[in-house]
C-alpha cells in the first residue's frame, strides 16, 4: 500500500461525499481565480437550463476571492498569509455553497463577523436598498474596491443569510471564513 | 461635427475585460463580454477618459451600447461613473442613450441593466439577444 495514495483515495472519497465541485487551497493568483471561474461557470452552465444559478455561484465566488487577494495585497501578506481556501460544493434542493477562507488580522475578523450579522438581519429589499446607497459612497482612498458593497452583493445572490465564523490563527492572526448559499 | 479632440479608443477583450470600441464620427461606444478586473480604475479609466471627452467636445448624440453578461461590484461602480456624465450631459440637454443588450439566457444580465436603468432619466432601452441554445 502506498500511503499517498491511500491518502488521496480518502480525501477523494470525502470531496465526493460533500459534492464538492471546486476546491482550493493555496497563494490565489489573478489568473487561477479566473480559471478556477471559468470552470465553474461552464460547469453549472451546462446542467442548468438558465444561466442563472452559474453567473450567481460565479459572482459570489469572484466577489470572494477578490476580496481575498484585495485584502492580502494591501496588508503586504507574504504567499503563506495570502493563501485563500476556496470549496464550491452541490447541496440539496439544487442549491450551491461558495466557501472561502483566509488569514486576517484578529480586529478585522470582528469587523467583518458584525458587518455580516449586520447583513443578516435584513431582507432582500433592505439589502437593495444599502446596495444603492453604498454604490454612491465615495471610494475610500487605499480601498480601490468596495470592501463592504462585495458583501451586500453575495448577501443579495444568496438564499439565505451569509455565515461566517474566526478560528485561531498563527502570530495573533485569525481564519476568517465565509459561506453564501446559492 | 468635426472636432480636433477627436479620437477613437480600442481595446480589444481579456479574460477579465470586456471589448471596448468607440465611433467618434457616429457618436457609439461599444462595450461587450465580462468585467472583472482586479485594477478595475485602470481599465474604466479609459472608458471614462473618451466619454467625457465626447460630451465636452461635441453636441451631437451619444449611445452607448452594452453587452455585458457580468460586471464585478467594482465595475459596476465604475459604470455608474460614465451613467453619471450621461446624465449630467442629458441635464443640459445633451441626447445620450444606453442601449443594454443581454442574451435571454442570462436573466441575471437584464436584472443588471435594470437595476442600472433605475436611477437615470435619458432613455435606456434593454434588449434581449435570442440566443440559440
Amino acid at each position: 500500500m502506498n500511503p499517498a495514495s491511500d491518502s488521496l483515495a480518502s480525501l477523494r472519497d470525502f470531496f465526493s461525499g460533500q459534492r464538492i465541485l471546486i476546491c482550493f487551497n493555496g497563494p490565489i493568483s489573478r489568473t487561477l481565480i479566473g480559471e478556477i471561474g471559468i470552470a465553474l461557470k461552464d460547469h453549472i452552465s451546462s446542467t442548468q437550463v438558465h444561466q442563472s444559478a452559474a453567473m450567481d455561484v460565479f459572482s459570489v465566488y469572484i466577489e470572494m476571492s477578490q476580496n481575498i487577494r484585495h485584502y492580502a495585497s494591501r496588508m503586504g501578506y507574504d504567499d503563506l498569509s495570502a493563501a485563500a481556501t476556496v470549496v464550491i460544493a452541490e447541496t440539496d434542493g439544487g442549491h450551491y455553497t461558495v466557501s472561502a477562507g483566509n488569514l486576517v488580522e484578529r480586529q478585522d475578523g470582528e469587523v467583518l463577523l458584525k458587518k455580516i450579522r449586520e447583513l443578516s438581519l435584513l431582507d432582500k429589499i433592505e439589502l437593495k436598498a444599502l446596495y444603492k446607497q453604498q454604490l454612491r459612497l465615495p471610494r475610500e482612498a487605499g480601498q480601490p474596491s468596495g470592501a463592504g458593497l462585495g458583501l451586500i452583493e453575495m448577501a443579495r445572490k444568496s438564499s439565505a443569510p451569509l455565515q461566517a465564523t474566526l478560528d485561531e490563527g498563527p502570530e495573533g492572526k485569525v481564519f476568517f471564513s465565509l459561506r453564501a448559499v446559492i | 461635427m468635426a472636432s480636433s479632440d477627436a479620437y477613437d479608443l480600442t481595446l480589444e477583450a481579456t479574460q477579465f475585460s470586456p471589448s471596448v470600441s468607440t465611433d467618434w464620427e457616429q457618436g457609439c461606444l461599444r462595450m461587450s463580454g465580462e468585467s472583472y478586473p482586479e485594477n478595475t480604475y485602470e481599465f474604466f479609466a479609459q472608458v471614462i477618459a473618451w466619454t467625457e471627452r465626447f460630451l465636452n467636445a461635441t453636441a451631437d448624440p451619444l449611445t452607448l451600447e452594452l453587452h455585458l453578461s457580468y460586471l464585478n461590484t467594482s465595475s459596476i461602480r465604475a459604470m455608474i461613473d460614465i451613467f453619471d456624465l450621461l446624465q449630467d450631459a442629458s441635464s443640459e440637454g445633451k441626447e445620450v442613450s444606453v442601449r443594454w443588450l443581454y442574451d435571454n439566457r442570462n436573466p441575471r444580465a437584464s436584472e443588471l441593466g435594470e437595476e442600472f436603468k433605475e436611477d437615470y432619466t435619458f432613455p435606456f432601452d434593454i434588449v434581449a439577444l435570442d440566443v440559440a441554445s
